[in-house]
């Protein structure tokens, strides 16, 4: 897979809840998802994350407003679309078609007073009309079975279906029209640890089968660094820092990374004290006059209180393939502002030893994607 | 010291058409003063029936609760006694408190159940000091709020404290921590260990989360399908899941530190035997036998004989017949056995 293969790309995105004092939800964020990989963004409630999701399929509703930013959409061999130059029409083609969306809570999203097979038959009457009868009801059974459920189900309503088996019918609704890129909102949230492994299994072998993108959004970091190839972490609006999964979380960059993952117990690691993040995330109706972390955070120094950190690439974490795909932002890691290097924890050298990021590498030679 | 002790604990529902089901069969526990009891199982398996037959809000259908030895109280002002003594703290701060209410409103009500004599500034300073006892500060700003203008995270603060004015022995948490964040649910569960220490409270914690279960508690009982399949201290329990029920949990959460080499092949393996249980799953009636045997890898046809706890280690038990062998010393693990 060439570097340049991307299929989704958004630059500066600014999204705004109107109001007395407009919250900025979304605050000049730039992602971008290359053809076959898993995006990860993780952050806490009210970070922004799903506004972000909604933008990038231009679902925004009214307070919410895109107030700045582009979004392109590259097809696999046309050319690139602007998506935000497309009329509601052209936007119609490329909902669904393109990118779909697999909501949050199954229970909402399904309509619990028509059939499932009714539900299906929603979406291609939206999408492809010249389908028949039989070839709707044909293809949604092989959707359903597809995801792993009987197909006499069709006949079926949503409060039939367990919470497990809801989120799967939420997944054979988003692949009917095999798009490219498949938008997930914390699509395990609400289930039990048993049942999440077996729609995370699923999601892998879907992936594996039809070769879909997602961008997997969720609060939950441990679930996000065992599945995601590259991970965005937000706050307040912002990507904090953005970076291979795989290596991420034993080598984080940003103290707000470092405060999630000590913020859950390893489950059969040596017991040690946590954490979490303590204080609470600021109002986003606010400007920040620093860093939107700084006052929660136990590094703050001089300038994290007066100029609002940009992402740049991390120093510490500047090797091989990966040289500028590791981003932070954070003062700690600017050598201008800091000469001698972030701590120990953030990737800083300790003196006299390998630094951290040495033993990771050699951990994972061989497995970098 | 033991404080509240449960004996064959067995809760049924009427279904329509008389039908009973069954939601909690039998269960035996002891929770001990200042010490915490995990109680983990998937959605379903009776573990808010539990919950909510020891806080007395469901029928017994058999079994009893004794607190401090003696029988609990049924009916009446010695009920009330009772549940003065144990308290609840529930799954959904955002449903647990009244919209319509300030926070002190919430913490008032119950301090002047047990102080019938508090008024005014004393009412006042005791609604400050419970604020405090949670690190809700300032207090007095706090108290005015309406549930609307806090956090979630402070909206379960202030269920504790709800729960702490009676000033409780037992505190009974369904979930107190699923609906949170990850980043505030670690504060959350600090507090509630805190809290347990300094107040010696006998403390049942309710959780699909294996993790803070062994972080949080000495003792892990696994439920599934309204009964105990597992149990045993937290450690044993965690790095040594016995019954199957507990491998597949265990098995399930997510592991950050493997590596995408480990993780698929531990996947590959999760779906063959899915594909081959499918088939079986169907045609399974439940029956009398070991209710775990339609989804155990293991299942033989001693299963359909409903097993006994077997004890794995000192102090440690699985209802699993794979254990039918152990003497207590050496456990067949059900990993090393041969696939049939």
């Amino acid at each position: 897979m060439t570097a340049g293969d991307l299929v989704l790309r958004a630059e500066h995105v600014c999204v705004e809840y109107a109001g007395p004092r407009p919250t900025r939800a979304v605050r000049d964020v730039t992602v971008e998802l290359r053809r076959g990989e898993v995006l990860g963004i993780a952050g806490e409630s009210g970070c922004g994350k799903s506004t972000l999701a909604y933008a990038l399929t231009r679902m925004l509703r009214s307070p919410a407003e895109l107030t700045g930013g582009s979004i392109t959409y590259f097809p696999d061999g046309g050319t690139p679309v602007d998506l935000m130059t497309l009329d509601s029409e052209s936007l119609r083609g490329y909902r669904w078609n393109k990118v779909s969306m697999v909501f949050q809570s199954a229970m909402n999203a399904l309509n619990p007073v028509t059939s499932l097979g009714r539900q299906f038959d929603d979406i291609f009457e939206a999408h492809r009309p010249d389908m028949g009868r039989a070839a709707r009801h044909h293809r949604a059974r092989e959707l359903l079975e597809m995801v792993g459920i009987d197909p006499a189900r069709i006949r079926g309503f949503a409060h039939e279906l367990s919470g497990g088996m809801r989120q799967r019918v939420m997944i054979a609704m988003a692949l009917a029209l095999q798009p490219e890129v498949v938008i997930m909102d914390e699509p395990t949230t609400a289930l039990d640890v048993v049942v999440q492994r077996e729609i995370l299994d699923e999601i892998e072998r879907l992936r594996e089968e039809l070769g879909f993108s997602v961008i997997f959004i969720t609060h939950d970091l441990s679930l996000l660094l065992e599945i995601s190839d590259r991970l965005a972490v937000m706050y307040a609006g912002e990507i904090i820092e953005y970076a291979p999964s795989e290596r991420v979380g034993s080598a984080p960059a940003h103290p707000y990374t470092l405060g999630l993952l000590r913020s859950f117990p390893d489950l059969r690691g040596a017991r040690r004290e946590l954490r979490g993040v303590p204080g609470t995330p600021p109002d986003l109706r606010d400007d920040f006059g620093g860093c939107p972390f700084g006052p929660r955070c136990s590094y703050a120094f001089g300038p994290c209180h007066s100029v609002p950190p940009v992402l740049r690439p991390v120093q510490a974490r500047r090797r091989g393939a990966e040289a500028d795909r590791w981003t932070a932002a954070c003062h700690l890691h600017d050598p201008r502002r800091r000469p001698d290097g972030p701590p120990a924890e953030l990737g800083g050298a300790a003196p006299g030893t390998a630094t951290p990021d040495d033993a990771i590498g050699a951990e994972t030679a061989g497995g970098e994607r | 010291m033991s404080v509240l002790e449960v004996r064959d604990l067995t809760v049924e529902y009427r279904q329509r058409g008389g039908a009973r089901l069954r939601a909690v069969d039998g269960l035996s526990f002891t929770l001990q003063e200042g010490q915490t009891l995990a109680l983990v199982g998937e959605s379903g398996s009776g573990k808010s029936t539990v919950v909510r037959a020891l806080g007395q809000l469901v029928k017994l259908t058999a079994g009893e609760i004794l607190l401090d030895g003696r029988p609990a109280a049924r009916h009446g002002p010695a009920l009330r006694a009772y549940r003065h003594r144990v308290q609840m703290i529930f799954q959904d701060p955002f449903a647990s408190l009244n919209p319509m209410h300030t926070v002190a409103h919430h913490l008032r009500r119950p301090l002047q159940l047990r102080q019938r004599h508090l008024h005014g500034a004393a009412l006042d300073a005791a609604t400050a000091d419970l604020l405090r006892s949670v690190n809700l500060t300032p207090p007095h700003e706090i108290a005015a709020k309406h549930p609307h203008e806090l956090s979630g995270g402070q909206r379960q603060r202030v269920a504790i404290a709800r729960a702490l004015a009676t000033d409780p022995d037992v505190l009974l948490a369904d979930e107190p921590v699923s609906m949170l964040d990850v980043s505030i649910r670690l504060e959350i569960l600090n507090l509630l260990d805190r809290l347990k220490k300094d107040r010696n409270l006998a403390l049942l914690y309710v959780t699909h989360d294996l993790a803070t279960a062994r972080h949080f508690s000495s003792e892990i009982v696994v439920m599934y399908r309204g009964e105990i399949v597992e149990r045993g201290p937290s450690d044993e329990v965690i790095l040594h899941p016995s019954h199957p029920y507990t491998q597949i949990l265990s098995g399930a959460a997510p592991d950050p530190t493997a590596s995408r080499a480990a993780l698929a092949a531990a996947r590959a393996m999760r779906q063959s035997a899915r594909a081959a249980r499918a088939a079986e799953q169907r045609e399974a009636d439940l029956g009398t036998g070991c209710r775990f045997r339609i989804r155990c890898p293991f299942a033989t046809d001693i299963c359909r004989r409903h097993p006994e706890d077997m004890g794995v280690s000192p102090g440690h038990q699985a209802r699993c017949w794979l254990y039918a062998t152990a003497n207590g010393s050496g456990a067949v693990l059900p990993l090393a056995r041969p696939d049939e």
